[in-house]
């Protein structure tokens, strides 16, 4: 299992959440509220594949190419040029006609991937299927086909999917089970109160053929994009959303060593 | 003065290049907003209602547009499905002039040009 190669993610420290990083050939869930930073974990994870030599593709179903070429620039990442470049397509579309494009032999989609070389993608966001169809059944098999015809093309993917709710627990849409089984990955970014501020958590509950972190850790977004910093210490009840401090008898016996 | 003469004197100095683009593939305004919107996401591959919702338009108006753009060789339809998707021609000759095109209508004469073309039309 430690031995198996990995896809980096282009962020060090969610690389060593992952025990090294993607494993080849998955669909690996991103999910968040907004503004937790998903989008760009995708885009950082195109950019750095590309700068590798490993060509990557944009699949957006809401926001515009331009956006992303705005937002990129933010980092210092010149998206337009890796287009020039040929190691980087930003396709705008829909679920159903990508859907339908996947689904038939020699497709634009499959021709574009075959064409650059892709071996990484960005779906952004999956949450948009669940406009496809009513049936959470139904929407399971569409989805398992789906990222099937994409893995079929040897891509590593990254599927981005929103959160309702900004902390804590909440009602999800009927996406939520279906997604969450057919991932590979499941990786988690969330908002945590601490003493009146926000903060960010990111934690990976699931790594399907792996070993993965358990810890729920810090990070920020800089100007250089997703950083993951060190595990939060001294709380619990992180995954509320509004944690508490451990108790100082509890750390002094099972924590502080 | 007569309507030709005065369509000459308006466009006379315009780019021979520009000027076919022009009367080829522009004579609305939605047109004029559906090539921005594929010069600036090219790699869009989608029905016209979606493409009318990216727009901001009705997809009745942008369904003609689209479908005159696809017979004159700019865009690309295919059936899929029971879909009708529309895309960029993958040409780069043609992504060439749409881009000299939308470059050239950040000069407010030529979008006068442009503006004084359409409503003629």
């Amino acid at each position: 299992m430690q031995n198996q190669t990995r896809v980096t993610t282009g962020i060090p420290g969610l690389d060593a959440m992952l025990n090294g990083g993607f494993l080849p050939r998955t669909a690996n869930l991103v999910e968040g509220a907004p503004g937790t930073g998903k989008s760009t974990l995708g885009m950082q994870y195109i950019y750095e594949s590309a700068l590798r030599g490993e060509p990557g593709i944009i699949l957006t179903f809401e926001e515009f190419p331009e956006q992303y070429y705005r937002d990129a620039a933010s980092f210092g990442w010149d998206f337009r040029e890796l287009e020039r470049q040929n190691r980087l397509k930003i396709i705008m579309s829909s679920p159903e006609v990508t859907k339908a494009d996947l689904e038939h032999v020699g497709g634009t989609i499959q021709n574009l991937i075959a064409e650059m070389g892709a071996q990484h993608m960005l779906i952004d966001s999956i949450t948009h299927f669940e406009g496809l169809r009513q049936d959470p059944v139904e929407l399971r098999k569409l989805l398992y086909s789906y990222l099937n015809a994409l893995k079929r093309q040897d891509l590593t993917l990254i599927l981005t999917r929103e959160s309702t709710h900004l902390f804590g627990e909440g009602i999800e849409g009927q996406l939520d089970a279906s997604i969450q089984f057919l991932a590979d990955t499941y990786v988690m970014l969330r908002y945590i109160e601490i003493e009146s501020m926000v903060q960010r958590a990111i934690i990976v509950l699931k790594m399907r053929g792996s070993a993965h972190d358990s810890t729920i850790r810090q990070y920020e977004i800089n100007n250089h994009g997703i950083e993951v910093l060190q595990p939060f210490e001294g709380r619990e009840g992180l995954l509320s959303g509004t944690p508490k401090r451990m108790t100082e008898s509890f750390m002094r016996a099972f924590v502080r060593r | 003065m007569r309507r030709e003469d005065l369509t000459t004197r308006v466009v006379k100095d315009m780019d021979p290049e520009l000027f076919d683009f022009l009367t080829t593939y522009v004579d609305s305004f939605i047109k004029w907003d559906l090539l921005r919107f594929f010069h600036e996401n090219p790699h869009t591959m989608d029905t016209s209602e979606n493409i009318a919702r990216y727009a901001g338009r009705t997809a009745e108006d942008v369904q003609a547009e689209l479908r005159d753009l696809a017979s004159q060789g700019l865009l690309v339809e295919m059936p899929m499905d029971d879909m009708r998707v529309y895309m960029l021609k993958a040409d780069p000759a043609i992504k060439t002039r749409l881009q000299k095109f939308v470059e050239a209508t950040q000069d407010r004469e030529f979008r006068r040009k442009v503006i004084y073309h359409m409503v003629r039309h």
